[in-house]
């Protein structure tokens, strides 16, 4: 069997991701409306060399985890790709990302995620794959060349904080394992990233969806409390570089999908987020609020965010009339 | 002036000037022999005529040359000098061993016994038979509390019989062991061959002086007699200081060291030994200032440091307070706790301490005079500078009287460090300590504080170890009346731990046999300063010979098949855990269940109880799993992860009320784990208990949870159980504010809103 029948996908298609970004209520970065509905998020996941068995097994896992999450998230088949084992070259990697280059729209997002082993050199990062390696300046030439509004690229290899630098751009969010490319160690980094995918302790603003942000926040506990917890000195540091990583998001874990497609319910979600709104502009004024102020400010929001709440799982109907 | 912030500091190098000359600088032939020409100036310093001396010394200096010079800039407290010209001596010189034992004393000196070592063991390859190279060896192993010193000190003895230093070194060994008699024997002889021999008699004076004070004549003639012949000898003082330190009475050391510094103000380590031992006493304060001066004085030690650094860390520590705070009494307990964790920490160490004192107060019918203080530091080496003048290594707490000092949970990998049965067991010895005025001698203090954490709960205290069966099996324990000494200066690797496990073994069977009430009559006796023989023979009405035997019958009893079952243990054990790693689950059961049964103690890493559990699991049968595991928790079994996993698979049968008793176990163990405090406050919440639910959920919130929306859920729920309304609407409020749309607290605040 190959990689990508073990896989379940390849270069093939997941469900349709339309308008499936409604629910990014973290940092209101996105308010619903007809005509963004249209963006795309595309998705390549690469999986380098495990070099053992033991960690082609965990890097598997790691991709696996991850698909499985992206197939609920993504709307076509062909928005996601993956490229491992023996497909995992430079040839292949590079020819991905000329098709990505051509189909990538000016409005679309593009999210990229390194798994496997890194190393750096003292002046590139590589990500070991079968045959010549890939370097962070490959990466960002065909990154470059990728026409997408936004970007996320994710290594979860050892040394891949030494892509940092070569990697930053203003409308790129950079998530690396390590803080540089000195941290050779292999790391535990991509375990809890993949984790949390579908584990609801990452989704820390309840709103049945897991971003970026989350994502790397739940890792980057997970790896402190297996250093602290193993009393091992850390070997890895992870970095997030650039904006608004709250804004990609990566898996549901709710029922947030269905809500999202239906019509009936467009409406009341567009007052929920206003109300969130409301909300976050609340919380930037609270110092200079006295207590008891802010905390009746706060309830008198809330309540209308759960009275809508409470029409919207119901089904809509009193949008409808409204 | 304060030191950096800092760890544990190395040994300083010799680097710097102005340490206080000890009286180690003299004595030349027994030390490695010196020039004639300064026996007038050691002369004018023994009794005390240091201008006088201090002025024959820089007259040495002017004439003498290398070794003259080391000597005497040496004695005039120019440490750093004092080394160079040693180097220089012995580049001159390359084959005189003495002049290398002298630079080994000035190492010693300056705190580097490791570099002393290395300085005697080089002048023994000049010459394999130098005495004063063989006696620095046996100092160097004295002052670790080796075994070995001993053996060492009477062979140089045998080939030179005419010494005051090898009896001297015997006579310190006997004290610090507690021998009293073969002390005495000792120090008539180092006091005779001292006189005989021209050496001044001041070390024997004070060793004298200590040894009378430890039969309860504190200011004694010897006392008198040193300080007539040097009226500013504060070494007897200090002397006394270090034996009351060893026996734990360090409200008396203090008393000493006081007096030392005021007769003799230069001697730098009677001032870092009273600051040390103001801290134990809880006289941070003033403690700090005599460190302050040690330093000053003598840079070079590592203890006095180190201690300062330790005094710079507590401002990252919070102190709470508990017990009669609230009527304005003293509070019954103090704890100082590390900022970071002191949130998380506070209620459970407290509750633990009060219920201790509770316990203890009622058992042993002692009522504390003062507030107890708790200090739990995640750092161990920080923890460790608190431990210093003890003998003994891998300790995890400490008891200075009213003062617990102790590793936190967090200062250890999970599963390593119980923390509840290490506070117990500091507690007890509070108790031990206080009620007889530190004379409780240290095999029945820590014995008593063993037995107790057996009785605070059976998965607390410690299990036989192969070590210690190995040692029963051998007859290798010793005697009650010598059991002091497995502490002091084991004799073999392992022996602290032994002497720990019998001097509990002891307790459970005095316990078992006369009743607990003996116990007490036990610490009763030792408060009127009986000895251990007599005490025994007075409270049991055994004879200790007797005694001994009795107990060995007993233990050997109590040890069951683990007595003789320790090989076939280990056979199959490994025949298991082959099986195990090669997933044949069928092949575990058998090699297993026989481990078992021959150590049925045995609940460390890779025990027969989790291979047990995992072969039923793997082999669907959770019930037989889940028995295996709980019978690994009831005897003592620790690893965290074990234990979670036996709470999860209560939880998932129904059995909620065993798996709380499993997760309120793991509290005492590994609080640090998020979702023991989360699933145990789930439980509680279920059974309708709301405070208890509440502290488990603050526990979430302080471990700084990612996912603090969820928490601060939890304790609303919690508050509503408990009917505070308004403080359930804070905490919902709070969860909201950073997860708007978490419908269950949408809900939540629909009922709770004002």
């Amino acid at each position: 069997m190959d990689a990508a029948q073990a896989l379940g996908c390849c270069v093939s298609g997941l469900l349709s991701q339309r308008g499936s970004r409604l629910l990014r209520c973290g940092a209101l970065a996105a308010v619903v409306a007809a005509g963004q509905a249209s963006a795309e998020t595309h998705f390549l996941i690469v999986e380098g060399l495990g070099g053992t068995q033991s960690y082609a097994e965990r890097f598997r896992g790691q991709v696996t985890e991850m698909l499985s999450a992206l197939r609920e998230m993504a709307g076509r088949d062909e928005l996601v790709h993956v490229l491992a084992g023996t497909e995992a070259t430079a040839e292949r990697i590079e020819s991905t990302f000329g098709h990505l280059a051509a189909s990538v729209a000016p409005g679309d997002e593009l999210a990229v995620v390194l798994v496997g082993h890194g190393s750096h050199d003292g002046s590139a990062y590589k990500l070991n794959i079968p045959g010549p390696d890939i370097t962070d300046h490959q990466l960002k030439a065909w990154l470059d060349a990728v026409p997408s509004a936004r970007q996320l690229v994710v290594s979860t290899t050892s040394s891949s904080g030494g892509a940092l630098e070569t990697l930053k751009s203003p409308q790129r969010v950079v998530i690396t394992a390590t803080k540089n490319g000195r941290e050779r160690t292999a790391t535990v980094f991509g375990d809890y990233w993949a984790e949390a995918f579908s584990d609801s302790a990452a989704d820390t603003d309840k709103n049945e969806s897991i971003s970026a942000l989350e994502a790397f926040r739940f890792a980057e506990s997970k790896v402190e409390a297996y250093f602290k917890d193993s009393k091992r000195l850390a070997t890895e540091h992870p970095q997030l570089q650039g904006e608004r990583a709250d804004s990609f998001l990566l898996a549901r874990i709710g029922d947030a999908a269905q809500m999202a497609e239906d019509p009936a319910k467009r409406s009341l979600l567009l007052q929920r987020e206003e109300l969130e709104r409301q909300i976050a502009e609340l919380t930037t004024r609270k110092e200079s609020i006295p207590q008891d102020e802010y905390l009746e400010a706060l309830q008198t929001i809330l309540l209308k965010l759960a009275e809508l709440q409470q029409r919207i799982d119901q089904g809509g109907e009193i949008a409808e009339e409204e | 002036m304060r030191l950096g912030r800092g760890r544990l500091a190395a040994l300083v190098a010799l680097v710097a000037l102005a340490a206080a000359p000890s009286i180690l600088g003299q004595r030349g032939q027994e030390r490695g022999v010196r020039p004639a020409e300064l026996q007038p100036c050691d002369a004018q310093h023994d009794r005390g005529e240091i201008a006088a001396a201090s002025q024959c010394y820089q007259g040495i200096l002017r004439v003498g040359g290398p070794a003259m010079q080391a000597e005497a800039q040496w004695m005039l407290g120019d440490l750093k000098a004092a080394n160079d010209s040693f180097r220089e001596a012995v580049r001159l010189e390359p084959e005189n061993p003495d002049l290398r034992v002298r630079w080994g004393y000035l190492y010693i000196d300056s705190h580097q016994d490791h570099e002393a070592q290395a300085l005697f063991q080089e002048a023994l390859e000049i010459d394999d038979e130098h005495v004063p190279a063989r006696l620095g060896m046996a100092r160097v192993f004295a002052g670790r509390f080796e075994g070995k010193a001993m053996e060492a000190v009477q062979e140089t003895l045998k080939e030179r019989p005419r010494q005051a230093e090898g009896h001297l070194l015997l006579a310190r060994m006997a004290l610090e062991e507690g021998n009293l008699s073969q002390a005495r024997k000792s120090l008539e002889a180092a006091l005779r061959e001292s006189l005989e021999l021209g050496i001044a008699p001041l070390e024997s004076y004070a060793l004298l002086a200590s040894l009378e004070m430890l039969e309860g004549n504190r200011d004694n003639e010897w006392v008198d007699k040193a300080l007539e012949y040097n009226p500013r000898y504060g070494e007897v003082y200090a002397e006394q200081a270090h034996f009351y330190v060893i026996t734990r009475r360090y409200r008396e050391a203090t008393e000493r060291l006081r007096r030392a510094v005021r007769i003799k103000p230069t001697l730098w380590r009677a001032h870092a030994e009273l600051g040390v031992n103001l801290m134990r006493e809880g006289y941070d304060e003033e403690g700090s200032r005599h460190l302050q001066i040690a330093y000053e004085g003598d840079p070079y030690s590592a203890k006095t440091v180190n201690t300062l650094r330790l005094l710079d860390t507590y401002d990252q520590f919070e102190t709470f307070t508990s017990g009669a705070a609230d009527s304005l009494d003293e509070p019954a307990v103090i704890l100082r706790l590390d900022r970071e964790e002191a949130e998380l920490l506070r209620p459970y160490v407290l509750e633990l301490t009060e219920r201790a004192i509770n316990v203890f107060s009622r058992k042993y019918g002692f009522e504390l005079k003062r507030p107890v203080r708790v200090e739990l530091y995640p750092n161990h080496d920080d923890f460790a500078v608190r431990t210093m003048a003890m003998p003994g290594i891998g300790l995890l707490g400490v008891t200075f009287g009213y003062v617990v000092a102790m590793d936190s949970p967090s200062g250890r990998p999970p599963g390593e460090f119980h923390w509840g049965t290490t506070l117990w067991h500091e507690l007890a010895h509070v108790f031990t300590l206080e009620s007889t005025d530190h004379l409780v001698p240290r095999w029945y203090s820590e014995g008593i504080s063993m037995y107790e954490e057996w009785m605070a709960d059976p998965r607390w205290g410690e299990t036989a170890t192969p070590e210690f069966i190995d040692a029963v099996v051998k007859d290798a324990l010793l005697p009650v009346s010598e059991l002091d000494r497995g502490f002091i200066r084991p004799r073999y690797p392992g022996q602290v731990a032994v002497s720990y496990m019998q001097a509990g073994y002891i307790c459970r069977y005095i316990a078992e046999t006369w009743g607990e009430r003996k116990l007490v009559e036990l610490l009763e006796g030792f408060a009127a300063n009986e000895l251990t023989e007599s005490n025994i023979r007075a409270v049991l009405g055994v004879d200790p010979e007797d005694f001994d035997k009795r107990f060995n019958e007993y233990l050997r009893a109590s040890l069951g098949p683990a007595l003789d079952g320790i090989p076939r243990w280990r056979r199959n054990l490994r025949r298991a855990l082959e099986a195990a790693r090669e997933e044949d689950w069928e092949a575990v059961f058998a090699p297993a269940r026989d481990a078992k049964e021959a150590y049925p103690q045995h609940v460390g890493a890779g025990c027969s109880y989790a291979l047990l559990a995992t072969a039923h699991e793997e082999s669907g049968d959770r019930d037989a799993a889940i028995k295996e595991l709980q019978e690994y928790e009831r005897l003592g079994g620790r690893r965290p992860d074990t234990l979670a996993k036996l709470g999860r698979w209560l939880e998932e049968a129904g059995r909620d009320a065993e798996a709380a008793y499993t997760y309120e176990g793991l509290l005492y163990n590994w609080p640090q784990d998020e979702e023991t405090h989360s699933r145990l406050g789930e439980i509680y919440l279920e059974a309708g208990k709301g405070r208890e639910a509440l502290r488990e959920f603050e526990a979430v919130l302080a471990l700084d949870t990612l996912d603090r929306a969820a928490a601060e859920y939890a304790a609303a729920r919690a508050w509503v159980k408990i009917g505070d309304l308004a403080k359930a609407r804070l905490h919902v409020l709070q969860a909201l504010e950073r997860a708007p749309t978490f419908r269950p607290a949408l809900q939540l605040l629909m009922q709770v809103k004002q």
